[in-house]
């Protein structure tokens, strides 16, 4: 405040004083005023065009604007004009390694080195511009010389000294050059204060290098520190050398360590992955008797990875049943603090739960019997969190959503101080599309009295998990603007976590912990590669997509089928116009509840405030109305998309939503991308089937094919892909020959079938209620068919025939009973 | 099977930290925006470990049931190097696997190895019974005092410490120099830096790390898994 009255006390005087304007353009966009800063900052700029200062404060104005590139720009005006300002030199190389330009980072930090050569950070920064820029002998060089310089021998407590010597031992190992490497390191590791680190270097050297003994030596001496990590005793058995499938002698070092470390769980449990027969019977059977006489809830999780191998599977269930059945002694190690029968009895227990998990889990599925185990449990404890957490899944697992829910309320009621049970509970709500619920269960374990109230604090707080949850429930209600609200939520997180890097350009060459820091800097790069991006953008995408094809739910939810196509066009058209009245109404009174809701927060006392000094702003949409409202969603998509293709290709669903999207967009060589990709993933595919048919269509029908040098090439790259045109049904009875046992395929088909339009629709529907009476059909491929007939626009008593069918065979599941139907 | 894994010490793990981040949000009230991990992880990276489940094909980002975060006191009040424990967390689908105690054990030698650390200090819920457990019976933590309101709901912190000076190395033959822990300027050319301008920088730096640590008013909370049994 008080330089920005002596800025204004100056410009009375001087009114057209370049600097001072810049320098209360400066004050006035820390305050939030960014439009009428970068205005006086552009007078200032035509007052004196010569000005650093003016060029500087430019440059600092785009970077809070995050435009990084003009930013640089400026930066680099004002370094022209002031070539030896620290400040402007220091502005622009973090920015150029904020934007990785390395070769620009190069230059800036050499700048620095020559401006300042005492100080070590400087020498070692420069030895990160060359290390990230990929001259790795030149970084090498810049740290020695300045080891070099060195008169004293730096103490053991001089963290910056000894990190870097590490540093420099990363940067000749990325060389390759482990040799020497691990030479370099012999040298200078003794001294340095990271122990572990220095040991595991070694070991991957020595590892690599082929110096097995050695290596062996150097990753016991891992073990020694931690047991519990199962990449040391692979690289030690690899060093060992054992004969292929040497169970006992893989054995025995496992022993060592469950011997040194009774308390540790890998070294007992890893030998029951390569273990088989009768031994893996005879170590599986102490394993988890012990585990279960102790009563730990975790059994089931810590061994389920097993059931890969169906005789293991089958080995565990036979077991863990006659633990139930018999009366089974206890081994010798068994704890003799507790009675005997208390023992007994939690030990029955624990079986009843680890067999209710293995029914629950889909390799070994059998609901009904979770469920009657469950219960069991149930019976001997009521209060237990875990046995209705499980029963809840079982139920989830039914389709019996509403239900699933409820359990899962009841378990958090039984502890309602743990927030892991809460955040479940929240999950299945969410699940079961109850948000508001989902909130309030939320709110809970949020800090409510920030401006933003429960869903602020998750927004504050980055929870990524339920902003993504929330949007896709709303996705799935086709609450379009609310889903995309939270979505975009999710994304901007990321951008967060991409932004917060900046700071540690300065602050890691401080602290000196470089390995930490380039590690860091390689990460950012490839921050949406994570899941949690690909179930952000590719729910998004749909999101976008669905809006696309149907723009009328930018009004609101209305139901999927009413689109005014179909049999009887005309009605529809009608039923059609009722439903976007309808949606619309609701959308209104949703929006008056919230601006109630509002208003009520402004007149009451206790009004929240920001705590942090932050200035809170109201969300002046909070149903994503401007989101929803957009003119081109397919554009709006491709924020999401383009990262998504770029850092996750393997990703089966965003090849499949990005072929979507570009065939929408009329981008067929990219569509093709996507097909060919989504082949390469997995060939047998059945949306590629369908996406196939509908390139090839669009192909066929360009009426200047045999011209066009697009359709050339499409016809050439995607030869073993896309049908030709006069076999097309040809094509689409080989694929429902093929796969007649699936039903996903025989969807597939079908659609195809119905696109193609050489059959009667009644048959199509006839052999879609054909498929769902198949054994595999699962319950999701069942409410696929469903939606099928939704898009068919087929006529009610199909549908209901289907619907009933299905009822019957999954009678708990919720999407299936009349009343959810009957919306629709 | 639950492995144990540095968080961004060698070999980085570093990318795991949204999921580390989720885990703290599923399981405790205190929690924070992945900058503060970030700091963590870039300032002491030798103290975080994180516990992972990998599967059976080893994917890039497994699943985090685990972490512990860990830092050192950067202004010990009695002028004594130490430890904190900022968060220990563990899904509650993997407890009672020992892994706590594993991921608090590493985190403390490192203290002491790396750092110098003569002890290790952390808080508490009073309520939270599973974790003194551990702390106190396992660990061998003992209660200092209690902070009365520690926590934003108002419970009240037992502030624990411990002992680890049995773990500090003290066998290395210190260096010759005694004046040389002062970091940047060892060499030789440290006497031609612009000393008073590598001051303002360094102090304008520490208002920027604070920046960096507030995060968010909320504490620093730790806590522990709890509910180690079902039955009351």
């Amino acid at each position: 405040m008080l330089c920005l009255k002596a800025a204004e006390q100056v410009l009375r005087k001087n009114p057209n004083h370049a600097d001072t304007q810049a320098m209360k353009a400066l004050i006035i966009s820390n305050q939030g005023q960014q439009k009428e800063a970068f205005a006086l900052a552009k007078t200032a700029l035509n007052n004196n065009m010569k000005s650093h200062v003016c060029w500087h404060v430019y440059g600092l104005l785009y970077r809070a604007e995050k435009n990084f590139d003009e930013s640089i720009k400026a930066y680099k005006f004002a370094l022209r004009l002031d070539p030896e300002s620290a400040p402007i030199q220091r502005d622009l190389a973090h920015l150029q390694i904020q934007m990785r330009d390395f070769q620009g980072y190069i230059q800036s930090r050499r700048n620095m080195l020559q401006q300042k050569p005492g100080f070590r950070q400087n020498w070692t920064a420069l030895a990160v511009a060359h290390h990230l820029a990929g001259n790795l002998e030149d970084a090498e060089n810049v740290l020695t010389t300045y080891e070099d310089t060195l008169k004293q021998k730096p103490t053991r407590a001089d963290m910056e000294h000894w990190e870097a010597i590490l540093y420099k031992n990363y940067i000749i190992a990325e060389s390759g050059d482990y040799e020497k490497a691990l030479e370099h390191l012999d040298a200078v590791g003794k001294k340095s204060p990271d122990v572990l680190g220095v040991m595991e270097m070694r070991a991957d050297y020595l590892l690599k290098l082929g110096r097995k003994a050695d290596a062996a030596d150097a990753y016991a001496a891992l073990l020694d520190r931690n047991p519990d990590d199962s990449a040391y005793y692979d690289k030690l058995i690899s060093a060992k050398g054992f004969a292929e499938g040497d169970e006992a002698a893989m054995k025995e070092i496992y022993e060592i360590w469950s011997t040194k470390f009774p308390r540790s769980d890998v070294p007992r449990r890893r030998p029951l992955d390569f273990l088989s027969g009768d031994a893996f019977r005879d170590a599986a059977d102490s394993y988890l008797q012990r585990m279960l006489r102790k009563g730990v809830p975790s059994t089931f999780a810590n061994i389920k990875h097993l059931y890969l191998d169906r005789s293991k599977l089958e080995i565990i269930q036979e077991l863990v049943e006659r633990y139930l059945k018999e009366d089974v002694q206890p081994q010798m190690n068994g704890s003799a603090e507790s009675s005997s029968e208390d023992e007994a009895s939690r030990f029955h227990c624990s079986a009843l739960y680890f067999l209710a998990q293995h029914h629950n889990f889909h390799m070994s599925r059998d609901l009904s019997k979770a469920l009657k185990y469950i219960d069991e449990a149930l019976q001997i404890d009521q209060k237990s969190v875990d046995f209705h957490q499980t029963k809840a899944r079982t139920l989830k697992y039914f389709g019996a959503i509403p239900e699933a829910m409820e359990i899962v309320e009841k378990a958090r009621s039984l502890d309602e101080r743990d927030r892991a049970i809460n955040t479940k509970c929240a999950k299945y709500q969410l699940r079961n599309d109850q948000n508001e619920k989902a909130l309030d269960t939320m709110s809970k374990f949020t800090r409510n009295e920030t401006a933003g109230g429960p869903l602020g604090d998750l927004h504050d707080m980055q929870c990524i998990w339920y902003l993504t949850e929330d949007g896709q429930s709303y996705l799935r209600q086709r609450r379009l603007g609310l889903a995309l609200k939270r979505l975009h939520a999710a994304f901007n997180v990321f951008d967060i976590w991409q932004e917060d890097q900046f700071d540690f350009h300065n602050f890691s060459l401080r602290k000196g912990m470089i390995r930490a820091y380039i590690d860091m800097l390689r990460w950012e790069d490839r921050l949406r590669d994570h899941p949690f991006y690909t179930k952000v953008a590719v729910s998004a995408v749909s999101a976008y997509i669905l809006l696309h094809d149907s723009p009328d739910l930018v009004h609101g939810p209305i139901p999927n089928g009413v689109n005014g196509v179909g049999q009887d066009a005309q009605a529809n058209a009608a039923e059609r116009k009722k439903a976007v009245k309808k949606a619309k109404k609701e959308q209104q009174k949703l929006e008056k509840v919230e601006a109630d809701k509002k208003e009520a927060l402004r007149t009451s006392k206790s009004a929240p405030k920001a705590t942090d000094g932050e200035v809170q702003k109201d969300d002046p949409d909070p149903f994503g109305k401007a989101l929803v409202e957009t003119k081109e969603p397919l554009q709006d998509a491709m924020k999401f998309l383009t990262p998504l293709l770029d850092l996750n290709p393997e990703s089966i669903k965003a090849q499949c939503v990005g072929f979507e999207v570009y065939i929408r967009r009329r981008k067929y060589l990219l569509a093709l991308k996507c097909l060919l990709a989504l082949h390469a993933i997995d060939p047998q595919n059945p949306t590629l089937h369908v996406q196939s048919y509908n390139l090839s269509k669009i192909l066929n029908n360009d009426p200047n094919r045999a011209s066009s040098k697009l359709a050339q090439i499409i016809s050439t790259e995607g030869k073993t892909l896309l049908p030709e045109d006069n076999k097309l049904v040809e094509w689409n009875n080989n694929f429902l020959n093929h796969h007649r046992s699936s039903t996903s395929h025989i969807q597939a088909g079908l659609r195809v079938r119905a696109l193609i339009g050489k059959e009667a629709k009644a048959t199509n529907e006839k052999d879609l209620l054909e498929a769902l009476l198949l054994d595999t059909t699962s319950m999701e491929e069942a409410s696929d068919g469903l939606e099928l007939l939704n898009e068919w626009g087929s006529p009610k008593e199909v549908k209901e025939r289907y619907r009933s069918s299905a009822a019957e065979r999954w009678s708990r599941a919720s999407i299936f009973q009349a009343k959810q139907i009957e919306i629709q | 099977m639950v492995d144990i894994v540095p968080l961004s010490s060698y070999p980085s793990n570093i990318h795991l930290l949204p999921s580390v981040q989720t885990c703290n949000i599923t399981n405790l009230p205190e929690n924070y925006f992945l900058k503060y991990y970030l700091y963590h992880a870039l300032t002491w990276p030798q103290l975080s470990f994180v516990a992972i489940v990998r599967g059976n094909k080893p994917e890039k980002y497994p699943k985090v049931v685990g972490y512990v975060l860990a830092k050192m006191e950067e202004e010990p009040t009695d002028g004594i190097q130490h430890g904190h424990i900022t968060s220990l967390s563990v899904m509650r689908t993997h407890r009672r696997l020992g892994i706590a105690e594993r991921l608090m054990r590493l985190s403390q030698r490192a203290m002491a190895e790396v750092f110098n650390a003569s002890y290790v200090s952390l808080h508490v819920r009073q309520s939270n019974v599973a974790a003194l457990r551990l702390y106190r019976d396992t660990l061998g933590f003992e209660v200092e005092k209690v902070e009365s309101k520690y926590y934003a709901d108002g419970e009240d912190a037992y502030a624990m410490k411990m002992d680890l000076t049995a773990m500090q190395i003290k066998d290395v033959p210190e260096a010759d120099g005694e004046d040389a822990d002062e970091g940047g300027e060892v060499g030789s050319m440290g006497k031609k830096g612009d000393d008073g301008k590598g001051g303002k920088e360094n102090k304008e730096g520490k208002e920027k790390m604070i920046k960096v640590k507030v995060g968010r008013g909320l504490g620093v909370g730790d806590l522990v898994e709890r509910n180690e049994s079902t039955k009351s």
